[in-house]
């Protein structure tokens, strides 16, 4: 016999996903869901974003990784609260694990939520977790034309910052070709070039979420 | 691998179904996934036996149907299929298309006994 089913695979993690998203409006939290390879420079970002948004906005960070809590010391030294999740072989943060982290962060006291997710160009994607926008980072090391090899993440993003771009002189990384390929899959999105270690492009990256999170704040003004 | 993570809710989700029948055993599940989610075939059913190992689905088959990646152009109303993701309508050149197939991820039906 056969039963009609027709339900959304993820749809369990998709309703936690909303409760979430509810706990964020309630505080008025920008969320981002923050994508990469491993060690394309999530923490790296989130250490500079933190020495530059200090005393203009205040950040949040909820990190993913496999083992340590490496990621998440590093960025608290910057007195900023940070939570680790340890997924252990979990290769992606779902809504249920972010849901959890909650209750040990005062959203109250947070603008800028932004989740570190595993190192990975597959599985983030699939998975919401309550976030306004998935942004995601393509260091030049890795190639110009990832976005056609995972083309699921980088349709979802939001912002694609291209980071590492001091080595793309060592690289056959072509920038052009990177932001067209990116751009065939996605053609609105926004598009950053950055260098975490030499600081470059960083000021345009802190300005688009200056501007994301006064848009935020506009919109739940009204909801 | 998120295979294992959907597989587990692809197996809830059919037991659920099956239960609610009073059925004893599935015998097939459908499922619908959209290319650009990027799912492995062979991945995720290994990891679909491996979940169902025990349960009422141990002896399921499950067929994965890929839904190839398709849009809807907001300028002259054309339906057409992205192939190679280029984002633009083939009808008249417009980037205002929306993404209308091969972002889902959806259990259709089940056989059971
Ligand atoms: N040259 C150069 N190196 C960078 C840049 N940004 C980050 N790195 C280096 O890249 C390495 C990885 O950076 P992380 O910030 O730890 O990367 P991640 O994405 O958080 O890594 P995982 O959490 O392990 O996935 C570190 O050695 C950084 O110093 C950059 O702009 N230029
Ligand atoms: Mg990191
Ligand atoms: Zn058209």
């Amino acid at each position: 016999m056969k039963i009609n089913v027709m339900q959304e695979v993820l749809q369990a993690n998709d309703r936690i996903a909303g409760e979430n998203r509810k706990i964020f409006q309630k505080n008025k939290n920008l969320v981002l869901n923050l994508m990469s390879s491993p060690g394309a420079g999530k923490t790296s970002l989130l250490e500079k974003t933190a020495e530059m948004l200090q005393g203009r906005l205040r950040l949040g960070v909820i990190v993913g990784d496999l083992e340590t809590t490496r990621d998440a010391d590093r960025i608290s030294k910057y007195n900023i609260p940070a939570i680790q999740l340890t997924t252990g072989n979990a290769c992606h943060l779902d809504a249920n694990m972010v849901s959890y982290a909650l209750p040990h962060l005062k959203l109250e006291e947070i603008d800028i939520l932004v989740i570190e997710n595993v190192g990975n160009l597959v599985c983030p994607a699939e998975f919401i977790v309550g976030e306004d926008y998935k942004i995601m980072i393509l260091s030049v090391t890795e190639g110009d034309e990832k976005p056609l090899k995972y083309p699921m993440m980088f349709h979802e993003s939001k912002l694609l910052l291209i980071n590492k771009i001091d080595l793309a002189q060592y690289t056959n990384f072509n920038m052009e070709e990177a932001k067209a390929n990116a751009h065939k899959i996605n053609p609105d999105m926004d598009i950053i070039e950055i260098s975490c270690t030499q600081g470059t492009g960083l000021d345009r990256w802190i300005k688009w979420l200056v501007e994301h999170y006064k848009q935020k704040l506009k919109g739940s003004a009204h909801a | 691998m998120h295979e294992m993570g959907i597989a587990q809710n692809i197996l809830d989700i059919a037991v659920a179904a099956a239960r609610k029948e009073g059925a004893s055993k599935i015998t097939r599940i459908n499922l619908v996934a959209g290319e650009l989610r990027g799912i492995e075939p062979m991945q995720l059913t290994f990891c679909f036996a491996v979940v169902a190992r025990d349960t009422i689905a141990g002896n399921a088959y499950l067929d994965i149907e890929t839904v190839p990646v398709s849009g809807y152009c907001n300028e002259c109303q054309t339906n057409f299929s992205i192939d190679d993701y280029a984002y633009v309508c083939p009808q008249c050149g417009s980037v205002k298309i929306e993404v209308t197939g091969g972002t889902e991820l959806r259990l259709k039906d089940i056989e059971i006994e």
